[in-house]
């Protein structure tokens, strides 16, 4: 490509094509292919963010406390866990302000 | 991610998934009719219909991933894989498996499809018909939101679209533009034969 006589050809080829109509066709629906893509991707992880959160709002699920669940007491710095039914320690003892108690089971579908 | 985060990616994800396997279908069955103006060349329907194809693999594969992983359903990957293995909705999820294995093989061979040669990609290629309509079936089947009003609106206008497509092209014969000079040809052919 350094010879002078190839830059001259293939300049000269560059600009004859740049100025066919049916190149610049092409061309452009190129670009309106990879806007379209990449639209629909963008699209699509929206959808995902919208119809999942619609779906939250319609069936969000069934949310119950359950009898024998784990509950997990945490206070600063240690975790203790046992059965609700046969803790020995009850959640009104605790010292420590943050007390975090799960014990809900979630159900629903796929 | 909790559990309801994933169960709703979960739902979400197969929504997208259908419209976009919808989209995918419609644009493959148009590119049969040919259509083309100044501002829309050929090329754009068949590449379109590529990449979205590609991008629905990626948003399928989503949505069986976070099935998988969801702790509520236990599906585990052998039910993602082997088709009515599953313990949880052993039917529907059987389908689900199999359409996006269909996929998967209609997706493969259109990549390689230099490789294999037209006439098997072609027949490859025709599984799609029956791939679409198991991944609806299998959304019908255990779909959480299939009652839903939304849902509901996206499997019609999913369906519509795709009946629509399909009988445009059984109704529009695709213009074949070299029709007169394979015409002219055989006839050509059938002289030399008589003589």
């Amino acid at each position: 490509m350094n010879h002078p006589a190839t830059r001259a050809i293939v300049g000269t080829m560059e600009n004859d094509n740049a100025n066919d109509p049916r190149i610049r066709a092409r061309d452009a629906a190129t670009r309106m292919l990879n806007r379209i893509t990449a639209g629909v991707a963008f699209g699509a992880i929206a959808s995902i963010g919208l119809f999942g959160a619609v779906s939250a709002f319609t069936i969000p699920g069934v949310v119950s406390s359950t009898q024998g669940a784990t509950a997990s007491v945490s206070t600063s710095g240690s975790t203790s866990s046992s059965a609700l039914q046969s803790s020995s320690t009850t959640v009104s003892s605790s010292s420590s302000s943050g007390v975090a108690v799960s014990g809900v089971a979630v159900s629903g579908g796929s | 991610m909790n559990n309801t985060a994933l169960w709703y990616t979960t739902r979400g994800a197969g929504a997208v998934s259908l419209v976009l396997l919808s989209a995918v279908v419609v644009l493959g069955v148009l590119s049969t009719l040919r259509y083309e103006s100044p501002t829309w060349p050929r090329f754009l329907t068949t590449g379109l219909h590529r990449n979205i194809a590609l991008t629905a693999v990626v948003f399928l594969a989503l949505h069986i991933v976070t099935a998988v992983v969801d702790p509520f359903t236990h599906l585990g990957w052998l039910a993602a894989v082997v088709p009515f293995s599953s313990y949880y909705r052993t039917f529907w999820l059987g389908l689900g498996t199999i359409a996006f294995e269909l996929l998967l093989a209609i997706t493969a061979t259109s990549l390689v499809r230099g490789l294999i040669g037209h006439a098997a990609w072609r027949a490859i290629h025709w599984l799609s018909y029956a791939s679409w309509p198991i991944a609806v079936l299998h959304g019908f089947g255990t779909g959480t939101d299939t009652l839903s009003t939304w849902m509901l609106a996206i499997d019609g206008i999913c369906i519509a679209a795709v009946a629509g497509s399909v009988a445009a092209r059984v109704m529009f014969r695709s213009p074949d533009p070299l029709a007169a000079d394979r015409a002219r040809f055989r006839e050509r052919v059938s002289r030399k034969v008589v003589k």
